[in-house]
């Protein structure tokens, strides 16, 4: 990657470097080129793009990245790239370029874009699914983990053993690109990754005695009985626990749009609790718009405003409900870029923050803040200064070969900032996540 | 302890005598000053399992919950008794039936509820020898109210070591001034402090030294009113806080703030409808009396005025300390971080 600060007198050393890099860039796309199955629509050599996945836009574009590029891929690349750039920053001045960069921090985020090549068999639902993905037509830890689960179900119907083999230790080689192929579309989020795990140990459990259809059938009904008992019935248990703090007079603040969240305030306020909603929202997602629609369809009085107007309404709180993408063994939460603002803040005003998660949510690691991995949120901006601007994009915001977007799409709330985290199996303390497996009989977090 | 209650009543209707005799035989065992509420609502509902006629272990649990609600709505303070009740209906709940017949299986709960109480009763003995390795030799401590266990701790602590105590009043009860004459005649140098001077006495204290109702959910206590205060001031002076708890009175509950606590109501420090109510031009002319003798003896200038019963009545009896204020809780399973607490509480209940 080159520098797009602009440049004053270029100097021999720099130059050199420069085209040194220029080479360098030149010889991966023509390598990343050859090794792409289907063609390439002609962005490889017009700009320095196939080694930028971040420049491309949602919709689409034409400058893709070489096809199977799992995030290590990139990350390995452009992780170096962007080191060595680093160092090349001390130098003044380097020479200006005036191709698009991308982004030169966090270059190791994962960017939305539509799933490239489909190496291998890849199934019609699940091809659907990775768009919808890749989209952003489908959002938040729970349904992206019931539709991936539900798409497996499709795909294991449609399963034939071939011969010589057993199901048992066939289908997972299956399922494995399947699994690839919805990675590369949006990373996997934590939920997905647990229920995959638990679907793996179910196949490798599976009966090999069994005919084929009873096999299948089981497995299914397995997934059913995931899907109903670790998400639905674990959120109506959630309801009633959560609803029991919610009191006549209180003022609910919530952040984005949480689907535990969203059926914790409308339970109770079938339950007969009057209270009222305060909605924070943030750009580029503006999600709490849905659950504003949600809200007010069910007559609760809500009051809707954007993340920098937070303070003026903090004086008028009761308590923060908020929900999480994931929950890691050391009490922090991993949620939606924006809440661990909102919680931060509340805290410092002593006012309780609930987060309401399931246990299948629940992450074996310790995370300490939000930038060893994350992802990009869909921006209304162009990356790339050279792509079109379709409909959302602001057309406010000139593009500058200077000026890189970066829009993360969750971010880390750290166990201080917490009080209460509400589960299916009742309402502990942040620090307490790590015993909860063990008072379960379960092996590991999130088993 | 092997209590016989002496209310053997008619055991026709099944509702009344069970009603009344949970509560009569509750009070019966609260007589006795060693019990506390979990323990005596433990015994209480021992007592109920005996006399039950239930056939079923679903009955039977019903008839503990029944037992056990009615408890709860006729004490003034609902947050002790109910660990205990909570204690041994998961007991109950979690008890193998591998007895042949439901009368063993009865038999065996009542056995094993009063073995229970009576290994209790050590608790506090087991408390106070751990709390021993933490009570240096010339400690002054800052203890709050009147507490059983505390009063153990402390006795125990004089019989090999120099300690000297101060105790706030603890008002309105002034239950303060009890642990202050008990410590006295056992030789304790004792003062008793006032609640408001609990910060000017703090930077000489050694440690503070509380009892609990209950040992809640996040790790925090749950004690008489002034506990919250103690331990703010402690945390900002740095002296630690150490709450001693018998492990029955972990109780699974979780308030978010003082006022989700169960025995907060709408009544607590709340402001008078109508501020020219009747108690104040009363209370005008009472001062407008005491004001003039006041001028013309001289005899009394400075009369302590105290609360109104009225006034009194709009206080909480008792608050919430958040786990970050206190440093270590003793118990009888061990010495425990307010984390731990949460640990070992999901580890009995969840599941």
């Amino acid at each position: 990657m080159e520098h797009s600060i602009p440049n004053a007198p270029k100097s021999q050393k720099q130059m050199t470097k420069a085209e040194r890099r220029e080479q360098q860039e030149a010889q991966r796309a023509a390598k990343a080129a050859g090794k792409a199955a289907t063609s390439q629509p002609g962005a490889s050599s017009s700009t320095p793009t196939p080694t930028h996945r971040k420049n491309a836009s949602v919709t689409g574009k034409a400058a893709q990245p070489s096809a199977g590029t799992p995030k290590k891929l990139g990350k390995g690349t452009d992780g170096k790239q962007v080191k060595g750039e680093t160092k090349e920053g001390a130098h003044p001045h380097p020479p200006m370029d005036e191709t698009p960069r991308g982004l030169r921090i966090f270059s190791h985020f994962g960017t939305p874009k539509p799933p490239a090549v489909t190496k291998g068999d890849i199934h019609p639902a699940i091809i659907r699914l990775g768009l919808q993905f890749a989209e952003f037509k489908i959002t938040g830890a729970n349904a992206r983990c019931i539709a991936m689960l539900t798409a497996f179900k499709t795909v294991i119907q449609a399963y034939v053993t071939p011969q010589n083999n057993t199901l048992s230790r066939h289908l997972m080689t299956q399922l494995s690109p399947q699994i690839t192929h919805l990675v590369s579309a949006r990373p996997m989020s934590v939920s997905m990754g647990n229920a995959i795990r638990q679907l793996k140990l179910d196949i490798s459990g599976s009966d090999i005695d069994l005919p084929e259809q009873d096999a299948k059938d089981a497995l299914c009904d397995t997934i059913d009985n995931y899907i109903r008992d670790r998400i639905i019935l674990a959120d109506q248990v959630i309801q009633e626990t959560a609803g029991k703090k919610i009191k006549d007079g209180d003022v609910i603040l919530t952040y984005a749009r949480s689907s535990v969240v969203e059926k914790v305030l409308l339970h109770a306020w079938e339950d007969g609790k009057q209270f009222s909603v305060i909605v924070v929202d943030s750009r580029p997602m503006l999600e709490g718009k849905a659950l504003l629609r949600s809200l007010t369809a069910a007559s609760i009085p809500c009051t809707y405003l954007l993340l920098p107007s937070l303070p003026s309404v903090l004086p008028h709180t009761t308590s923060l409900f908020v929900g999480a993408h994931s929950l890691h063994a050391n009490g922090a939460v991993f949620s939606r870029a924006g809440t661990a603002m909102v919680a931060m803040m509340a805290k410092s005003r002593n006012i309780p923050v609930v987060v309401c998660c399931e246990t299948y949510k629940f992450a074996e690691g310790i995370r300490w803040d939000g930038v060893s991995k994350n992802e990009l949120a869909p921006t209304p901006f162009p990356l790339t200064s050279t792509s079109n601007s379709p409909s959302h994009h602001n057309s406010a915001i000139k593009m500058n070969p200077n000026l890189s977007i970066l829009s993360p799409l969750y971010d880390l709330t750290p166990p201080s900032c917490i009080t209460a985290v509400v589960t299916e199996v009742g309402i502990i303390p942040p620090s307490s996540i790590s015993s909860i497996p063990g008072a379960l009989g379960r092996a590991t977090i999130g088993a | 302890m092997h209590i016989h209650s002496s209310n053997r009543g008619p055991q026709d209707p099944k509702d009344r005598p069970n009603d009344f005799d949970i509560w009569i035989t509750y009070e019966t065992i609260l007589k006795n000053k060693e019990i506390s509420t979990p323990l005596a609502a433990i015994l209480a509902l021992t007592e109920l399992v005996e006399r039950s006629d239930a056939g079923t272990m679903f009955e039977l649990v019903k008839a503990l919950n029944d037992g056990a609600k009615v408890l709860n709505e006729r004490t003034p303070n609902p947050i002790g008794l109910n660990a205990g009740c909570e204690l041994f209906i998961a007991f109950v709940t979690l008890f193998p039936h591998d007895s042949d017949s439901f009368s063993d299986l009865k038999k065996e709960l009542v056995k094993q509820g009063q073995k229970y109480a009576t290994e209790a009763l050590t608790y506090r003995e087991k408390i106070a020898e751990l709390a021993l390795g933490f009570i240096k030799d010339d400690s002054i401590i800052l203890t709050h109210s009147y507490s059983r266990v505390v009063m153990k701790t402390l006795l125990r602590a004089h019989e090999r070591k120099r300690i000297s105590v101060y105790v706030t009043e603890a008002r309105p009860r002034g239950l303060g001034l009890r642990t202050h004459d008990e410590l006295t005649a056992a030789g304790i140098p004792c003062t008793v402090v006032l609640d408001s001077a609990v910060s000017y006495v703090m930077d000489k204290v050694d440690f503070v030294l509380v009892g609990s109702e209950a040992v809640v959910e996040s790790g925090g206590l749950i004690n008489a009113v002034g506990s919250n205060q103690i331990a703010i001031i402690a945390k900002a002076a740095n002296i630690p806080f150490y709450a001693l708890a018998e492990s029955y009175k972990f109780h699974r509950l979780f308030p978010l703030s003082q006022y989700d606590l169960p025995t907060h109501n709408p009544n607590i420090l709340a402001f008078p409808l109508t501020p020219a109510a009747s108690s104040s031009p009363n209370s005008l002319q009472n001062k407008n009396p005491s004001i003039r003798p006041a001028n013309g003896n001289e005899a009394t200038p400075e009369q302590s005025r105290s609360m109104t019963r009225e006034q009194i009545a709009c206080n909480p009896d008792v608050d919430y300390t958040r786990p970050d204020l206190i440093t270590l809780v003793f118990s009888d399973v061990g010495s425990l971080t307010p984390e731990g607490v949460s640990q070992y509480l999901v580890g009995m209940f969840a599941g």
